[in-house]
């Protein structure tokens, strides 16, 4: 790691840690240094194929990237309705999806768009209380994870949280279950924190409501692709409880999510439009949809007719399967997504630096190259294609 | 490199005594004096007759970028479902929002009031690369941020523990370089920390529930601080007991504590309540304008409100918190962050005929009027906690036009329109008190020397308003707006966007510091100590490339 500007930071999940680095093998093979987490280690492993595709491609045959980008811009020239999907990137491929957006009138939806808007209709409805990871470390005397422990899909949280194993402050609730028993729960969780009789609520909701109302700082712990189709009113039913123990004592919310770029591609959309995802730049000026803007409906009710598909961090998540003509800027792996056009473009923290929200929405962490790459970043081909397309008319 | 001349507009310059017809010249970016044959040379000649000429307005107080305000724009979609049509001109981006715009749209609408910087107050530290790329996102306006301090814990900890002042004074000087921050801002002083220790309310010689300090003890060691780094704009002061009935009080012991540094006291109008009357809610705002003409080391700006629809998006966890109940409609979000910071935001809509609205209409303006000095009053709303920034040119023209001012009155609550101290000021600002206020005054306190002003040498952000009996319709949609020498806007068109500058200061401290501080990110940190620290190159791209402006400090100073 010879020309590396700062620590690394570990890109692969939206804890962002940078207490650990990456080891560059003699051909480029990436190893995780410091750390066990699976989820890092897994994500470096796509980085170790040398035989992977790393030139663009026009219905699979290789070309140069001037070719790819005029095809591509072809493409969205005609298109009528184009959908961005994916938007696996770093905010300075947002900024520059953003101008694209604005030039095609594409709707864009993140992978896993559903989950991101859980939290956002949540906290469009009726806002919220919410901590950072500095915080929770620092202050926290009761952590409730609803819904179960994160360390399944976020390995270093509890390392992170400064949490034992079995440490006596965490709290689990509602563990294994589904939407519908979430809902339950929390609800009836607000209810007995508000001092409301519940008749029907187990022991272990009586005795976390105890606990909450007895702990000086208490931490309420989601997962919001956890929550089910409906968690936005799980979420809802967290704050209240949240925002009633604010009035005696102290407490905040945190959610986990917004992984793969999903969360800094929407703040950046926001930032500059001041609409969330699930937005166009239409002819009627903008609209923002969080419901009938999702990528997969679109796809599924044929209300779109190109997608451009960005996931610049691996191979997931990979573009849906369908019919839809496509260009595809991803890992070099993704070649394989049988796409019209095909870029492949470097992963902000391995091939170029870059910045992304952590899971607070707070921090914005900055990225390192760990290794030289040829490739393009996902900014670079968007402004290309956006000077192709030429001037808004 | 081409020469524009200006010809026969009456130039209001504050900074130099101007206020009458005369030609201005421009070239490569900068107000230049005339030169002998001068016709020979001007290539763009621009007829001002009948056009008053000023320097770009600054805005030194306008919540434009950053994490609070990022939430508050996804708090509020029915704020920006009410769209603007389609942009104007092929170069503007679609952006939308009335109270808490886009940046984009903050840009365009910044630059069509002939405004051509602004400047965000509230940045955390642990979010100041997420300000930047805001702000740098901010088409044309140049810009800057003041970071936040005095409820990080590791500032509270060394107060409480008697650490050396010099060590606190360092630490001052990193975080402003780490943070690539313009100045210094304390909010409600020990009281955000307060509230993570479930304490409701701090007076300034209250102690702090967990640290047992004081505001008073904040507000001397900051104050201090930033005077013996040579930070040319001093502590920016948001007080304690924010919104209070008899908050006066707490504003006049924060004068006090400041014992003669100087010192900007900020949204002063939300600090200057009394409790007389039979609502036990009256204007403070004489006994306000008395101690700040008494105090030359005070500067203020008034944080006016206006009637409607906004959102108050402030860091006073403790007072959002406490207003949470008004909010309007009724959601708002809170947030602790990173043991330094935290943040509010409550929408709110004030109402003509609610008593308190309409008293604290009438004090933000009775403050205006009854502060002698204009070089120490900056007109602001507190965009967007008194009112969105688009409404300055009514502002303006309540200042300058009694008749109008006190048919506006008329309106309100009866109480007020009959009682308020207001109805008999009959004092009217003049265009050179306007343009004091809006641009040359700011440019002063943060200690732009090329900014807000007209002589040789300053850059040429030069407006061109076309001159009218109705303040609000002139200063709404100037004729010409300059930035840098570039035409930026047209009779109310955008006609260019370049990207704007950062300005920010790099205080020099003793590095000793950073020890210290490594082994405090360590224990309770989140960030490795290696990434918290922006540098110039990093500045650059956050702010989409565009110009580095490092405002000089003065010489080290103790006291």
């Amino acid at each position: 790691m010879n020309d590396v500007t700062g620590p690394w930071t570990c890109p692969f999940c939206p804890l962002l840690c940078d207490s650990f680095g990456v080891d560059v093998g003699p051909h480029g093979a990436l190893s995780l240094a410091g750390s066990d987490c699976p989820r890092a280690a897994a994500a470096l492993t796509r980085f170790s194929d040398k035989a992977a595709v790393s030139s663009p491609a026009v219905l699979g045959r290789p070309c140069d990237l001037e070719t790819a980008v005029a095809k591509a811009a072809a493409l969205l020239a005609a298109s009528r309705q184009p959908l961005f999907g994916g938007l696996g990137t770093d905010a300075a491929g947002a900024r520059a999806l953003y101008t694209l957006a604005c030039a095609t009138g594409a709707i864009c939806d993140p992978a896993q768009g559903s989950a991101l808007m859980q939290g956002v209709r949540a906290l469009q409805d009726r806002g919220g209380f919410s901590t950072t990871l500095a915080e929770l470390r620092t202050r926290a005397d009761l952590v409730l994870c609803f819904g179960g422990l994160p360390a399944a899909r976020y390995p270093e949280f509890f390392a992170r949280a400064g949490l034992a194993k079995d440490d006596a402050r965490v709290l689990v609730l509602a563990e294994g279950a589904d939407g519908a028993d979430h809902f339950d729960a929390a609800s009836q969780l607000a209810a007995l924190v508000e001092g409301r009789p519940v008749p029907c609520a187990a022991a272990p909701l009586r005795a976390a409501a105890a606990r909450l109302q007895a702990a000086r700082y208490a931490v309420l712990v989601y997962e919001t692709a956890q929550l089910g189709p409906h968690g936005a009113l799980v979420i809802e039913m967290l704050q209240r409880t949240v925002a009633t123990l604010n009035r005696r004592t102290r407490a905040a919310a945190l959610a986990l999510g917004g992984a793969d770029g999903a969360a800094t591609v929407n703040q950046v959309f926001t930032w500059l439009s001041g609409l969330p995802l699930r937005s166009r730049a239409g002819v009627h000026g903008l609209e923002h949809e969080p419901l009938s803007f999702d990528a997969v409906r679109l796809c599924a009710d044929g209300a779109v007719d190109l997608l451009l598909w960005v996931a610049s961090f691996g191979t997931e998540p990979a573009p849906p399967d369908g019919v839809l003509p496509r260009i595809v800027l991803g890992h070099p792996m993704l070649a394989a997504a049988a796409a019209d056009v095909f870029i492949p473009v470097a992963t902000p923290g391995i091939g170029s630096d870059g910045h992304l929200f952590r899971t607070d929405g707070v921090v914005l962490m900055p990225l390192h190259a760990v290794r030289a790459d040829t490739l393009p970043t996902v900014a670079d081909v968007l402004r290309r294609l956006s000077s192709a397309l030429g001037p808004p008319q | 490199m081409s020469t524009l001349r200006i010809r026969g507009g009456h130039v209001v310059d504050p900074q130099h005594g101007d206020d009458a017809p005369r030609d201005l010249f421009v070239r490569d970016g900068r107000i230049v004096a005339p030169l002998p044959g001068v016709d020979e040379e001007v290539d763009d000649d621009i007829d001002a007759t009948g056009c008053v000429v000023m320097a770009g307005g600054i805005d030194m107080h306008t919540h434009i970028g950053g994490g609070k305000v990022n939430l508050a724009r996804m708090l509020l979609p029915e704020d920006h479902r009410n769209n603007p049509p389609r942009p104007p001109s092929a170069l503007e981006l679609a952006s939308c929002g009335g109270c808490v715009p886009g940046t984009l749209l903050t840009g365009y609408r910044y630059v069509q009031m002939g405004y051509t910087a602004a400047f965000e107050p509230a940045m955390v530290a642990a979010n100041a690369r997420h300000a930047h790329m805001e702000m740098g996102d901010t088409p044309i306006l140049d810009h800057g941020a003041y970071v936040m301090l005095g409820n990080d814990e590791l500032f509270l900890e060394m107060l409480a523990r008697g650490d050396d002042f010099q060590h606190i004074r360092d630490y001052a000087g990193w975080v402003i370089n780490a943070s690539k921050a313009m100045g210094v801002k304390v909010v409600n002083p020990a009281g955000i920390s307060a509230f993570k220790f479930n304490q409701r309310k701090l007076d300034v010689d209250e102690a702090q529930v967990h640290w047992q300090v004081t505001p008073r003890q904040v507000l001397q060691t900051l104050a201090r601080a930033l005077h013996e780094l040579g930070v040319p704009h001093p502590l920016h002061v948001h007080g304690s007991n924010l919104g209070v009935a008899g908050n006066i009080e707490s504003t006049l012991q924060t004068i006090q504590a400041l014992e003669g540094l100087p010192a900007h006291l900020t949204h002063i109008q939300f600090h200057a309540y009394g409790k007389e009357g039979p609502k036990k809610f009256s204007s403070a705002a004489l006994q306000l304008a008395e101690a700040v003409n008494a105090n030359p080391n005070i500067s203020i700006d008034v944080g006016q409100i206006m009637f409607g629809q906004t959102v108050t998006a402030s860091g006073d966890t403790m007072r959002q918190h406490a207003q949470s109940g008004l909010a309007n409609p009724r959601k708002w979000v809170g947030m602790d962050i990173e043991n330094e910071a935290g943040c509010g935001i409550v929408p709110f809509r004030y109402r003509e005929q609610s008593y308190v609205n309409a008293l604290q209409w009438a004090i933000g303006l009775e403050i205006f009027l009854l502060v002698n000095d204009p070089w120490r009053v900056v007109l602001t709303t507190d965009h967007p906690n008194g009112g969105p920034f688009t409404s300055y040119p009514h502002l303006i023209r309540l200042l300058m036009d009694r008749s109008f001012r006190n048919e506006q009155l008329a309106r309100l609550h009866p109480d007020v329109a009959a009682n308020a101290a207001l109805r008999s000021i009959t004092r009217e600002l003049t265009l050179s008190e306007i343009a004091t206020m809006t641009r040359a005054a700011p440019a002063r306190l943060l200690g732009l020397r090329d900014r807000g002003h007209l002589g040789v040498g300053a850059a040429a952000d030069v407006v061109l308003y076309r001159d009218a009996a109705d303040r609000e319709a002139m200063f709404s949609t100037p004729e010409y707006v300059f930035k840098d020498g570039a035409l930026v806007a047209r009779a109310g068109r955008i006609t260019a966007v370049p990207v704007g500058g950062s300005h920010f200061v790099e205080p020099d401290y003793d590095r000793g510091i950073e020890k210290r501080l490594r082994k405090h990110f360590a224990a309770h940190g989140q960030v490795n100590f290696d990434h918290v620290a922006i540098g110039r190159d990093e500045l650059c791209s956050c702010c989409n490339g565009g110009r580095l402006l490092p405002t000089a400090c003065f010489e080290g100073r103790t006291t």
